[in-house]
């Protein structure tokens, strides 16, 4: 049975331009249905869940969420799951939406843990990545929730941002450090299809903007609009790889461990949540468009929140995709998920799958894409950036479709 | 009974009209009714009617009460409309006795409608010309009459003004055939000599062969012999089509119409030969024949390994009703098992490699097209060279074959036409105007120039109005040297060239950059080397790739995660591998890409 919960809250003040999760421009009256059929949800399916070991509640942006629907939503979880000793229970906030009172609520109800939404120290590089704070509300934000006296709190960045420099990625990062941090996520921006983010580079790339329009662009940004800057392409990739490096080895000489491809922890603070994902473990999905993993079944629930709603008060389940995984995609699952750590597979269990991976992945061991260390394949440095090619090339050597 | 016969063919540029005008002839005669018209029945494989071009001749018969009363046999026979199948469009002329000479009155005389009546006056044929298309707004039937008396010197104060399209003009074309076409000339008690012009394979009846009957008869039960190939069969069935197919008793002289004798594959017809009788033969076959030989070449290969056999069983499928391309199996270093192909010409083998991925379903990887070589080695002895790769280190002479290119343009597009010609090693043999304001020239070319850009470059010059064709003249020794490509060191068979001298430092150093345009960055560096001998001309290299998209893995959703490396992963299929490095398709044909 599942012990990790996740929770999607599909709202936002309003929707960054880079981002493609399901999110909608938050109401009360919306958020308060929603809530309401969430539990419902909940209720649903509690049965199916085993003594959580986690909860996660990520968005869109949960911490907009008011009070009460977190107190009606934590009631609601605490009367009908079963919990381990010492759940994580993680809230992503962001800056922004959040302010003292609503902190200390979420602690008094049972949050322990925090996932701030960051994203960079610069203002230039917030306005182009369309989020609604400025650098100093960033800043205010990781204060509250440092002074508010909880440890466990993960400050979440991006890399790779149109007009980005190294020096700015290092700014960003040594701020962050100023806070002290026990969990750190740096992400490279990626730019997804149908994003806004997306459209505006695709079409400077066909059309490359003349001089009198990027000095009309600049007005307009300097007018306090956000996100239409003058420069707006994306970094070149020795340039993102440099970031990324940085990152590695400025967070491992403060004392992180670099533990998963995008995640940095000082010791016991790695998230227990997501690793779980990586460990291809089972979990519960609540929320539209939640996705759950339960006996072999990989569960999308309907990402139209309005049905979801609908649904839900007519008492039954939401609709759902539903993707069987079968032994091939099972191992596909098992390798490249495992890779995303950096302790890496472990070939005993490969073993299990009836996979001899030491055998089919000589040559990329000696051109030092991936290492072996006792138990464990992983990639190397040199391998990280490339993990999609490596794990494809895995993918042919095991003879996978 | 034969004076009531009346042979003919459509002489015509593509698109001028040739089947719709034959589509006419059927309905007015009523060979078919309305309701069993298919716009162009004539052309009965798709792909023809897609690309409204004949490949393949057929020939059907016409019943026809003309206004003197009496009727008339008319015979049909269609040629194909394109350069590649010109010995076999001489054939089905030489089964004639006239032509309908058809020239689109808004586009004016062209290349091709050139070549074909010149094949036809070569043949002695009775010309009508048809002047088509009269109903649109752009036709100029004046200027257009005057080009054809210019060009061909044929007497246009009687052309008919048609329009297929429209139906005008089709009771003219008919009466003029049934009066200026003469009547065959055979006698039915000579010995039998019937021209082959035409076969293709029949699921049920085996091969079919389309004949024009000179002398003597043909009927069932007789034993014939191929005068060419000495193959002797017994006659099953003979007919007509009508257009539907249609046993009769027997061919006599002056017919045309088909023969079934329990023949087994198509390459045991000759396209050209003459079918006699095996107990009284003819003292002599029709003039004219050839053996046709392939001139241009490519490998294919499947994409995918196990599709080898059933490449082969396509191939041999296809061969079964075109004899004019052969193929015989290949090895190559870089792409595996697969099959060295030879064509008529380039739109041949465009056509088979189209029906081969839309009849068959194969994902097919082409070596780019080369032409044959003529070697003489150290030792005297001649071969051919139909891939580059092959060509030996050391020999005494080299020769590529020459082509006789005649072009027709506009004027005002002469200048850079010219300049084209020159680029491509040719030879200005002819010069003149054809009425005002066209031109027409002939140069000397060798074919491996106009393979692969040419004909782009002459129509995009041109704006579309040049047209060209040309004629096989011969091997000529040249300044030829073998080019090859190396990757990471090793050379790729598949790459070899074969080119001028002259041009083959340009060449390698055009080809390495294109080709570093086309290979995608990989996990090592890709080296790519151009060689003369041992001597490189050329490097250039394609950076190891540093990064893929860190995409996150996040809110559980795998699936997404999964289906976006499984899409990586289907982009590499279509790659060829070569030692540690993947070559996309594109680049076995980037020397298409090199001017």
């Amino acid at each position: 049975m599942p012990d990790f919960l996740y929770v999607h809250i599909p709202f936002c003040i309003k929707k960054c331009l880079y981002c493609d999760f399901l999110s909608v421009t938050y109401n009360e009256s919306l958020a308060k249905a929603y809530t309401d059929a969430l539990c419902k949800e909940l209720i649903l399916k509690k049965d199916i869940a085993g003594q959580l070991k986690t909860v996660y509640i990520g968005g869109g942006t949960p911490s907009i969420l008011p009070e009460e629907c977190f107190g009606q939503l934590f009631k609601c979880l605490k009367n009908n799951f079963k919990f381990s000793d010492l759940p994580e229970m993680t809230v992503e906030a962001n800056p922004g939406t959040v302010d003292k009172s609503k902190i200390g609520a979420m602690f008094s109800i049972g949050v322990n843990r925090l996932s701030i939404g960051v994203q960079s120290f610069n203002d230039d590089e917030l306005r182009t990545l369309g989020r609604i704070h400025t650098s100093k509300e960033a800043e205010d934000a990781v204060r509250i929730i440092k002074n508010s006296g909880i440890d466990n709190f993960s400050v979440d960045l991006i890399y790779g941002i149109p007009g980005q420099t190294l020096d700015s990625w290092r700014d960003t990062l040594s701020k962050a450090m100023e806070f002290s941090p026990n969990h750190i996520s740096s992400y490279e921006l990626t730019l997804e299809k149908g994003t806004p983010l997306y459209e505006m580079i695709k079409s400077e790339e066909t059309n490359p903007p003349s001089p009198a329009s990027v000095a009309s662009r600049c007005d307009f940004a300097k007018g306090g609009m956000g996100g239409f800057l003058a420069n707006i392409k994306m970094p070149d990739e020795e340039l993102i790889l440099e970031m990324y490096g940085y990152a590695i080895d400025h967070l491992r000489g403060k004392g992180y461990e670099h533990y998963e491809i995008s995640n940095f922890a000082r010791h016991g603070f790695r998230c227990i949540h997501n690793l779980n994902y990586w460990d291809g473990g089972e979990y519960v999905g609540a929320g539209a468009g939640a996705h759950s993993f339960i006996r072999g079944f990989r569960l999308k629930n309907t990402d139209d929140i309005r049905r979801y709603i609908k649904d839900l008060n007519k008492g039954i389940t939401p609709e759902a995709e539903s993707t069987e995984i079968k032994r091939d995609d099972a191992i596909k699952e098992f390798i490249f998920l495992n890779l995303r750590k950096t302790e890496g597979i472990s070939l005993a269990k490969a073993e299990e799958f009836g996979l001899n991976l030491p055998g089919v992945c000589r040559e990329l061991i000696e051109d030092g894409h991936l290492e072996m260390e006792g138990d464990y394949l992983r990639l190397t440095r040199k391998g990280i950036p490339i993990s999609n090619t490596i794990i494809i090339s895995l993918f042919e050597r095991l003879g996978l479709d | 009974m034969s004076k009531n016969i009346r042979n003919f063919s459509i002489i015509a540029h593509i698109d001028h009209g040739k089947s719709t005008i034959a589509d006419r002839l059927l309905e007015y005669t009523g060979a078919l009714s309305a309701r069993e018209m298919q716009a162009q029945v004539l052309d009965s494989m798709d792909l023809e009617r897609e690309r409204g071009i004949t490949i393949k001749a057929h020939s059907v018969r016409l019943l026809y009460k003309a206004d003197d009363r009496k009727e008339y046999i008319l015979n049909l026979i269609d040629t194909p409309g394109h350069v590649d199948f010109s010995y076999e469009v001489s054939r089905s002329i030489a089964s004639c006795e006239g032509a309908l000479l058809v020239v689109d009155a808004s586009q004016g005389v062209e290349a091709q409608t050139l070549a074909n009546a010149y094949l036809a006056v070569e043949h002695d044929l009775e010309m009508i010309p048809v002047i088509n298309k009269i109903d649109l707004p752009a036709a100029e039937p004046e200027k257009t009459k005057e080009q054809i008396e210019d060009a061909i010197g044929l007497d246009c104060s009687e052309a008919i003004l048609a329009s297929a399209k429209e139906g005008i003009g089709t009771k003219e074309i008919l009466e003029a055939i049934v009066e200026k076409i003469p009547p065959p000339t055979g006698e039915d008690d000579k010995p039998l000599k019937a021209l082959l012009f035409d076969s293709w394979f029949d699921n049920y009846q085996g091969v079919i062969v389309l004949v024009r009957v000179f002398d003597g008869t043909v009927r069932a039960g007789k034993k014939i012999k191929m005068m060419a190939t000495g193959n002797i069969f017994e006659v099953a069935q003979v007919g007509i089509f009508s257009p539907k197919m249609q046993p009769s008793e027997k061919l006599s002289s002056g017919e045309v119409g088909y023969v079934i004798a329990g023949i087994k594959s198509v390459t045991d017809t000759r396209i050209g030969d003459t079918i006699t009788d095996v107990d009284i033969p003819a003292q002599e076959p029709c003039p004219g024949y050839k053996d046709i030989k392939p001139m241009v070449f490519c490998g294919l290969y499947p994409t995918i390994p196990h599709e080898y056999d059933n490449l082969r069983d396509a191939l041999n499928k296809l061969r079964l009703n075109d004899s004019s391309f052969n193929y015989e199996p290949e090895t190559s270093f870089a792409l595996g098992f697969g099959f060295r192909c030879g064509f008529l010409g380039l739109l041949h083998m465009e056509i088979i490699k189209e029906r081969l991925e839309r009849e068959f379903d194969l994902s097919l990887l082409s070596t780019a097209p080369t032409v044959v070589y003529r070697v003489t080695k150290t030792g005297g002895e001649v071969i051919h060279i139909e891939n580059p790769a092959l060509l030996p280190d050391k020999y005494e002479i080299i020769e590529e074959p020459f082509v006789l290119v005649t072009i027709f343009v506009p004027k005002d597009f002469i200048g850079p036409i010219l300049d084209l010609c020159q680029e491509k090693r040719g030879v200005q043999k002819n010069f003149i105007f054809i009425g005002k304001d066209k031109i027409k020239v002939e140069y000397e070319l060798p074919l491996n120039e106009i393979l692969w850009d040419f004909y782009d470059r002459l129509k995009s010059i041109s704006k579309g109005y040049a047209s060209m064709d040309y004629e096989f003249l011969g091997f000529r020794e040249s300044d030829l040297v073998k080019l090859n490509i190396l990757i990471n060191g090793e050379i790729v068979d598949a790459l070899s060239l074969i080119v001028h001298k002259e041009k083959s430092y340009y060449k390698g150093r055009e080809l390495t950059e294109k080709l570093r345009g086309i290979i995608p960055r990989q996990m090592y560096e890709v080296v790519i080397q151009a060689t003369i001998g041992s001597k490189i001309i050329a490097r250039e290299s394609v950076r190891a790739m540093r990064k893929d998209v860190l995409a996150k893995c996040y809110g559980g959703d795998i699936t997404r995660k999964r289906k976006l490396l499984e899409k990586q992963k289907e982009g590499k299929k279509r790659m060829k591998q070569i030692g540690r490095i993947e070559l996309p398709q594109e680049a076995f044909l980037a020397v298409l890409k090199v001017k």
